[in-house]
This record gives structure tokens, sequence and C-alpha cells, in this order.
């Protein structure tokens, strides 16, 4: 009895050690593709840091309108934020390496399925970058817009149409993740027409006076023509 | 010479007449009496010199049968051309850019010696007066002949509060009308100004031939002068457009300004040009001017813009506009001072692209009308003597700011705001 347990035990350590040993290859291979890979993060990052530092590349990022950009990154730096971005990108996609080196079904498909996601990820990047580009230049030219047309609402429109981009480019980069398509496309549905609706009231309300105001100077103007404006620009 | 292309409809016109002395633009828009009285004019010019006048086609249209053919009986010819009107709606300052590249190509393929554009109804039409810009050009040799209008108060606001006293300060001559639109151009300059174009527009950022006259031709040290023209009509203000308007003169000026840094940097006092013929003056009387709809535009601003503004202009500045903010409508006056570094500020932001250029420059504008509200309040009751010199006093804020804007521009991030 002792001499099958003792047998039966021998057998499942030497299985386990055969297991292990089989795992070994892989976990060197994992061990020097991030080494590897934290060796590329750094001097990529270093590069990165270089460049976009010459290029005035935080400065310049404030002119472009994107200075909250600063406050969400390292030390308010977005130079760090973009280096250190690039950083672990790199040792993810060193990480994936060393895993998929383990040769099994499991890992292969892990990393296949992941390696097809980044496509989806850079491409709800881009959309979203560009949706934030678009509505802060829309934001910019509304309140100017409505400044020099003296709408007292001009700071809310503009708010308002800024939203709707960011909302849209939200919306646009889920359905590219893929993300519970249903519920986004329900909650955009719902937030967009909430906004429209929103604007809609306020700016109608707030224009009632104008409105008032408005067809009352049709109304006298007849009586003001002879009091013309006598100011001349150009 | 690469000139630039005529309309087809122009080409046979102009092959008719061949060659002339002189080329007069017609741009404003003449009726077939005023006409007369331009053409009766250039003909007393002395020396007979052989002119073509480039009238508009639509103006054309409006005037008897048979004129869209040269009519050649005898000097000047006048010729149907599809100039573009200066009170064309939307794009004023584009379109008058057109029409002067179109002059300016037309002279230089009727081997010109000097062309004039006339784009402005002028109230006292004399005989007199289309002759006064041809005549330095053809007589003393001048390169450049600049209206000097009979100035009224509340007229060409933008001119006398930036572009006049602006361009004084920079290129160091005291010009009252840098930007016309009524000129007189030699062939030196028209030339110059078409290779210019031309080598701008392979560029990507084209010449403006109103804002860049003035500063080719002192940059090149070419002569200017003056000539008293009477009073100018000017367009009734449209309230609608007035951001675009104040972008579109502005943006042209600011290009200028960083095209010609090395030579208005050297420039450190102004000198007045001389000039021809007896000013004329014009009743300062006016109606109520109310300020009340600059004023709130301003303060709307103010409440709105900052964001804008403190990309642009220093928290003194921004501190010194939220006291403005909050004076009456009665006490509402702007520190010459504070003005000036307005502009220059703005002039700086636009050359570093700091924000969209086309926000820049409408950005402004609440800015422009505090600054001629303070204006209206101060000269309402004033009259021409001090009307001369309160521009004057404004002339003088300019060019004592001027050693800030040097610097700034030399040294932008050093005084970044």
């Amino acid at each position: 009895m002792w001499d099958q347990v003792k047998q039966a035990l021998a057998q499942s350590t030497m299985r386990f050690l055969t297991r292990f040993a089989n795992l070994l290859p892989g976990i060197a291979a994992l061990i020097v593709a991030l080494v590897l890979s934290v060796l590329l993060a750094w001097i990529l990052a270093i590069i990165a840091r270089r460049l976009l530092a010459s290029l005035h590349f935080d400065e310049r990022l404030g002119q472009w309108g994107f200075a909250s950009l600063a406050e969400w990154s390292p030390m308010n730096s977005p130079t760090r934020l973009v280096s250190r971005s690039l950083a672990t990108l790199v040792i993810v996609t060193g990480f994936l390496i060393g895993i998929a080196a383990f040769d099994f079904e499991w890992t292969y498909l892990l990393v296949q399925s992941v390696f097809a996601y980044i496509p989806n990820v850079l491409a709800a990047l881009l959309v979203l970058l560009v949706g934030n580009i678009i509505a802060r230049f829309l934001a910019r030219s509304v309140v100017i817009g409505g400044v020099n047309l003296n709408l007292q609402y001009a700071r809310l429109l503009s708010v308002g149409v800024k939203w709707l981009v960011i909302v849209l480019a939200v919306a646009m980069a889920l359905e590219h993740l893929r993300i519970a398509p249903a519920v986004v496309q329900l909650a955009f549905g719902i937030l967009f027409g909430g906004i429209v609706f929103a604007l809609a009231l306020a700016v109608g309300l707030g224009s009632k006076e104008f409105v008032t105001k408005s067809l009352e100077r049709d109304a006298k103007k007849v009586s003001s023509e002879a009091v013309e404006d006598p100011l001349r620009h150009l | 010479m690469e000139v630039e292309p005529i309309p087809q409809e122009a080409q046979e016109n102009i092959e008719q007449v061949d060659r002339a002395d002189l080329v007069v633009g017609v741009l404003a828009h003449l009726d077939q009496d005023g006409l007369v009285i331009v053409c009766d004019a250039l003909r007393t010019l002395s020396g007979s010199p052989r002119i073509a006048v480039l009238r508009d086609n639509h103006a054309a249209s409006s005037a008897p049968a048979n004129s869209d053919t040269v009519e050649k009986s005898a000097s000047p010819f006048l010729i149907p051309w599809p100039l573009f009107r200066p009170d064309a709606p939307g794009m004023p300052a584009i379109s008058m850019s057109t029409a002067y590249q179109a002059v300016f190509a037309a002279a230089e393929r009727l081997e010109a010696r000097a062309c004039c554009v006339i784009a402005s109804r002028l109230e006292t039409v004399t005989p007199r007066w289309a002759c006064r810009l041809a005549q330095p050009l053809l007589e003393e040799g001048v390169d450049l002949v600049v209206p000097h209008y009979a100035r009224h108060k509340f007229e060409g606001l933008l001119n006398s509060s930036i572009i006049s006293p602006l361009m004084r300060c920079l290129y160091g001559k005291q010009i009252h009308n840098p930007l016309g639109p009524d000129l007189g151009v030699s062939r030196r300059l028209f030339q110059k100004m078409l290779v210019t174009d031309s080598n701008a527009g392979v560029k990507g950022n084209r010449v403006h031939p109103l804002t860049s006259l003035v500063p080719a031709a002192l940059c090149d040290n070419l002569q200017i002068c003056e000539v008293h023209v009477g009073a100018r009509v000017y367009p009734p203000t449209d309230w609608m457009n007035i951001s675009s308007l104040v972008a579109q003169v502005l943006g042209p000026i600011f290009l200028d300004m960083e095209r010609n840094a090395a030579c208005w940097q050297k420039m450190r006092t102004s000198v007045p040009v001389s000039s021809f013929g007896e000013p004329v003056l014009v009743s300062q009387d006016t109606g109520t001017v109310d300020v009340t709809r600059m004023v709130e535009s301003f303060q709307l601003g103010i409440r709105d813009l900052q964001e804008i503004w403190g990309l642009v202009l220093p928290p003194s500045t921004l501190f010194e506009l939220r006291k403005l903010s909050r004076m009456s409508l009665e006490q509402f006056r702007m520190p010459d001072e504070l003005w000036v570094r307005i502009v220059y500020d703005f002039a700086l932001a636009h050359r570093l692209r700091t924000i969209n250029r086309d926000h820049l420059l409408k950005s402004m504008t609440p800015l422009y009308l505090a600054w001629v509200a303070s204006y209206a309040n101060h000269l309402e009751t004033a009259g021409a003597v001090a009307l001369e010199r309160r521009l004057e006093q404004l002339c003088s804020a300019y060019e004592s700011g001027k050693a800030y804007l040097v610097s700034r521009w030399r040294w932008p991030d050093r005084f970044n705001p």
C-alpha cells in the first residue's frame, strides 16, 4: 500500500516537474522579452521626451486649446504623458510577445485576439482626438460669433455645441471598441436628444426677450430712421 | 514678368488699345455723368498722355448701347472690364484685392507708366480730383499717391484707431489713409506688387495689394505723397458683420508686419509726407452716438471671451479691461496706452499663431468696439481741432509703445503673458 502511494506521489511529482520544465523556456522567453521591451521602452521614452521638448509640445498643446490635458498628465507635463504612454505600449507589446512564446493554444488565442483588437482601439483613440479638436474649434467659433452678435447666451451655446460633438465622438469611439453597442446607441440617443432639447429650451427662453426687442426695434424703425447711426468703420 | 491672367472677355478689348501711358481703374459705381467728369478731368493732364479707363461691366450694362466694346474715338479709351465692386456684399476686402490685382495686370499688359484706382464715391466731385491722383505720378515721378480725405470724426474709425497710427509708427511716415482706397501707383511699384503676389501665391500666402502697397513702397524707399481729395462717402455700418470686417482688414496688415519685420524694426520716428492740393474742411456736427450696444458687446466679451483673451493678453491688460468693464456708460474711457498694447499683443499672437487666426481677429471685435465707444464719448461735442489733437495723441501712444512691440516681437517667450 505504502509503495503504491509512494509510486503515485513520485509519478505526480514527475508530471509536475515535467510540466514545469516545459514552462521554463517560455518563462525565460517572457523574461527576455520583458527585459528587452523595458529597455526599448526606456530608450523610446527618452527620445520622445527630448523630441517633444524641443518642439515645445507642452506650450503648443496649450495654444491648440488642450491646456486641460496638463492637469491629467504626470508632473503636469503632456510630454511626460506621451512618453510614458509610449513606454507602456512597448512594454505591453513585449509582454504579449513573451506570453505567445509559451506555445499553448490559449496563450496563442489570447495574443491573437488582443492584437486583432488593437486597430479598434487606435481607431477609437483617433475618433476621440479628432472629435475633441472639432469640439473645441466649434466651441470657440460659436462663443466668438455669439459675443459679436451680442448674444447673452453665447457661452451656453458654445458649451452645448462642444458637448454635442464630444458625445458624438465618444459614441463613435465606443462603437469602434464594440462595447455594449445597444446600450451605447440608446445612451447616445438619450444624451444627444437631451442636449439638443436643453439647448433649444435655453435658447428659446433666453431669446424671448431678444425677439421682443427686435420686433419692437422693427416697429420703431420708421421713427428712428431720422436718427441715423453716424459711425462708419471703413 | 508673369502677369495675372486677364479675364477672357477683357482680352480682346485690351488688345484693341495696344498700349497706354496711364491706366485708370474705376471700381466705384459711377454713373455715365460721373464717368464723363472723370474722363474730362483726365484729359486736362499735361503732355496729353494716352489713357485707358477700365470701367466695371456692371456699370457698363446700365450705360447706353454698344458699351461692351472699346470706345476708341480718342483718349481716354473706355475698356469694359469685369472688375469687382468694392461694395460687393460678403467679402469686401477680398473682392477689392482681386480688383486691384486686375488693374495692375492690365496696366502691365498695356505697358503703362502708372495706374490709378478710383474706388470711392466722393462727395464733392470736381473736375480736378480725378487727375490729382495721376498728376504726381506722371509729372513729379512719385511712386505712390495716397488720398487724404477730409476727416470726419466718426468716419473711417478702423483707419483712425488702428490702420493709420500703426502704419505710421511701424514705417515712419505720417500717412492719413494708407489703405486708400483711391490710389495712384507708378509702374515700378505695380510691377513689384505683381511679382510679390505671384511669389507669395506660390507659397500659398497671397499679398493683399491694398495693405501691402504702402509698406512695400516705404520699405523700398520709394517716393510717396498725399493728395487732398475732399470728403469720402463711407458705406453704412453693417453691425452684423463687423467682426468679419475687422478680421478681413487686420489679417493682411498683420501678415505684412510679419513680412516686413526687418524693415519696420529699424524705424524710430515718423515724418510727414509731401502733400498736394488744399485741405477741405467738413462739418463735424453729427447726430447722437449711442454707445450702449458697443459697451454691452465689450462687457459680454469680458464675461465670455476671457479664456481666449488670456492666451493673447498679459494679466495686467486683462486687469485693466476688467476695471474698464465696470465703468458707467458716461465715464467709459479706454486709455490710449491700453488700446495700443492690445493691438500690439494681437499682432504678436497673429504672428505666433497662438490660436486660429480667424478666431483671434474676430475675438478682437469687442475690444475694438470698446475703443470706439470710448472715442465717441470723448469726441461727442468736439470740433475739427480737438479731433486732430485726439488722433495725434493716439499716434504718439502708438509710437511710444513701439519699444514694447519690438521687444515682444524679438523675444516673445521672455514676455509671455
